[in-house]
């Protein structure tokens, strides 16, 4: 399968009060179209930090992203904007809906935002999700795994062919752990996307086709 | 895209209600009191409503404090002038009337016909002699005056034996004679004399005429920017009464939106994850900031109409005169202040970093 998505030599250190703390140190990731992959380490070494890269939401001290053959280096915001919208999906621990729209606007907010008709899909993808009955009900009325089920459902409707979790469990109880997983899993295997599932639960991470570990900012292998 | 900046502004209702009730403020006080200032157009216009083409004044202020000049002598000498074809005396005095002092002009009932014809009685009749008076319809609305009714003033029992229309050059006109004799002159003087020539075309020669013998002349066409030119501030005021409506808008939004872009950084970082761009994310906070002019645009309108009435409820004989143009630069003025009250904060909004802000707690 041809590779989606590629981390070469990604560094990303950050500075502050003329302390440097390096946050991901020369990591090199290779994603196929349609692979699972997790990566495990322990909580604050750089996971997040190295998602957030790989999704073109920051930009690295070094190296580079290579996403859809486009190499970021040297592209500017407008180009970022554009790459991450059509190719990249975010599911985040806390959920990160706007509180202000209802399950159904949050939605269709992610299709507004691509100029995209809204029409029936974001129904149809909080139907997939089981939550059709509650779309219209804002974030604070649904418990925490409807809220996730929903910022996937966000994530998912513009079928982008990358979806990168940062710990989307970490925050739920096991019975919505287990759901939301299912979902990530059955949407894996009905559109053959890209998963990247950042975890430090070893049982979460096992989900995946592919394991690896980071640990001080370095992936670790396989 | 519409139902986010909506759904944000309904989320704080206290705080955007307050930012509308500001700008609405500011709407309003640029157009009430720039109304006001039409108090001077109106009386301008009155005072001009007369078949005549310039006035003539003392030149000195010291014929003024003498009671006026000599009607007849006066008025004698005008009529001598090549191309003036009449000169009418008026005696102006303060007569408080409908809670106000009002310009009283005494004229004699002969020359009625140049201040107002027929058609302008409304009720009554024209001004005869003695104790009479006449007074316009909005002065008789605004004291409750009824047509045969007797005020008392300066030892006298007036009566008002006719109402004409609103416009006329005075609200209250009386005998010129009566006048001069409650103030105990020695002969009929005038304050001014109204000048109407043969061709108005004439208005020129005529005038140097006139001032060639030491009197000040003013034509119709130049009496409002005299009478404004009386009031040295008015420009100032005005100018003041604009720049403060257009910046309590201005500093309204930016606080609000600066506090909201400050309140919404999660968010904002949530927008540009979920693949919104730094265009898209500056037009969401314009759009907010929009929606809170608008409304405080509509406010301010409904301000206005409310103040309106009530200062014409307690200042009837005031003139607050706002045209439907005006209402259009009150909205412009409150675009631009909330214009450049938002680019800064959305500016910022734009150009935050979506890591930092999705850390944010």
């Amino acid at each position: 399968m041809e590779t989606i998505l590629e981390a070469r030599g990604l560094t990303k250190t950050y500075r502050s009060d003329g302390v440097e703390t390096p946050a991901v140190r020369g990591v090199d990731l290779v994603l196929r179209g349609g692979e699972f992959v997790s990566i495990m380490g322990p909580s604050g070494r750089g996971k997040s930090t190295l998602l957030y890269l790989l999704g073109l939401l920051a930009r690295p001290t070094g190296g580079t992203v290579v996403l859809a053959g486009t190499d970021t280096r040297r592209i500017g915001d407008s180009e970022r904007t554009r790459l991450r919208r059509r190719h990249i999906g975010f599911v985040f621990q806390q959920f990160n809906l706007l509180p202000t729209l209802s399950a159904e606007e949050n939605v269709t907010l992610a299709l507004r935002l691509r100029r995209r008709p809204a029409g029936d899909l974001a129904r149809e993808i909080l139907a997939a999700v089981g939550l059709e009955g509650k779309r219209r009900r804002k974030p604070s009325e649904l418990s925490v795994g409807e809220q996730q089920r929903v910022a996937i459902a966000r994530a998912l409707v513009t079928r982008p062919p990358v979806l990168l979790a940062d710990e989307p469990t970490g925050n739920l109880d096991s019975e919505a752990s287990e759901r939301v997983l299912d979902l990530v899993g059955r949407f894996h295997a009905e559109s053959g996307q890209a998963v990247v599932l950042i975890t430090h639960n070893e049982k979460v991470a096992e989900r995946a086709e592919r394991i690896v570990r980071m640990h001080d900012g370095r992936l670790m292998g396989d | 895209m519409v139902r986010l900046p909506v759904a944000n502004i309904l989320a704080r209702k206290v705080r955007t209600c307050i930012s509308v009730l500001a700008i609405g403020v500011g709407v309003a006080l640029f157009l009430v009191l720039v109304g006001l200032t039409s108090m001077l157009r109106e009386i301008a216009d009155r005072t001009v409503n007369v078949d005549a083409h310039m006035m003539v004044w003392p030149a000195s202020d010291q014929v003024v404090l003498s009671g006026g000049l000599p009607a007849e002598k006066v008025e004698r000498h005008l009529e001598e002038i090549a191309g003036v074809e009449h000169a009418v005396p008026v005696l102006r005095w303060p007569l408080k009337m409908a809670g106000r002092v009002q310009n009283v002009y005494a004229i004699r009932p002969e020359d009625w016909s140049f201040f107002a014809g027929p058609d302008r009685i409304v009720e009554g009749r024209a001004l005869g002699g003695g104790s009479e008076m006449v007074i316009d319809t909005r002065l008789a609305r605004a004291g409750d005056y009824r047509l045969g009714q007797t005020v008392e003033r300066w030892g006298r029992r007036l009566t008002i034996v006719g109402i004409a229309t609103e416009g006329v050059a005075g609200r209250v006109f009386m005998p010129i004679e009566t006048v001069s004799r409650t103030m105990n002159q020695d002969r009929l003087r005038a304050s001014f004399f109204y000048v109407r020539l043969a061709n108005a075309a004439d208005v020129g020669p005529v005038r140097e005429e006139i001032e060639s013998r030491g009197l000040r002349v003013i034509t119709f066409d130049e009496y409002y920017d005299v009478l404004a030119a009386s009031f040295v501030d008015m420009d100032l005021v005005i100018g003041a009464v604009v720049f403060v409506a257009g910046f309590v808008c201005f500093l309204v939004i930016l606080l609000t939106v600066y506090t909201m872009v400050v309140e919404r950084t999660r968010e904002i970082g949530i927008l540009k994850a979920i693949g919104a761009s730094r265009l898209q994310v500056f037009g969401l906070i314009l759009a907010e900031a929009g929606l809170i002019c608008a409304g405080g645009i509509l406010t301010g309108f409904l301000l206005t109409w409310g103040s309106r009435a009530l200062v014409l409820n307690f200042q009837p004989l005031w003139t607050v005169n706002i045209p439907a143009v005006r209402f259009a630069y009150a909205a412009a003025l409150a675009a631009v202040g909330t214009g450049l009250g938002a680019v800064h904060p959305a500016m910022r909004a734009a150009g935050q970093d979506p890591v930092d802000s999705l850390r944010y707690e």
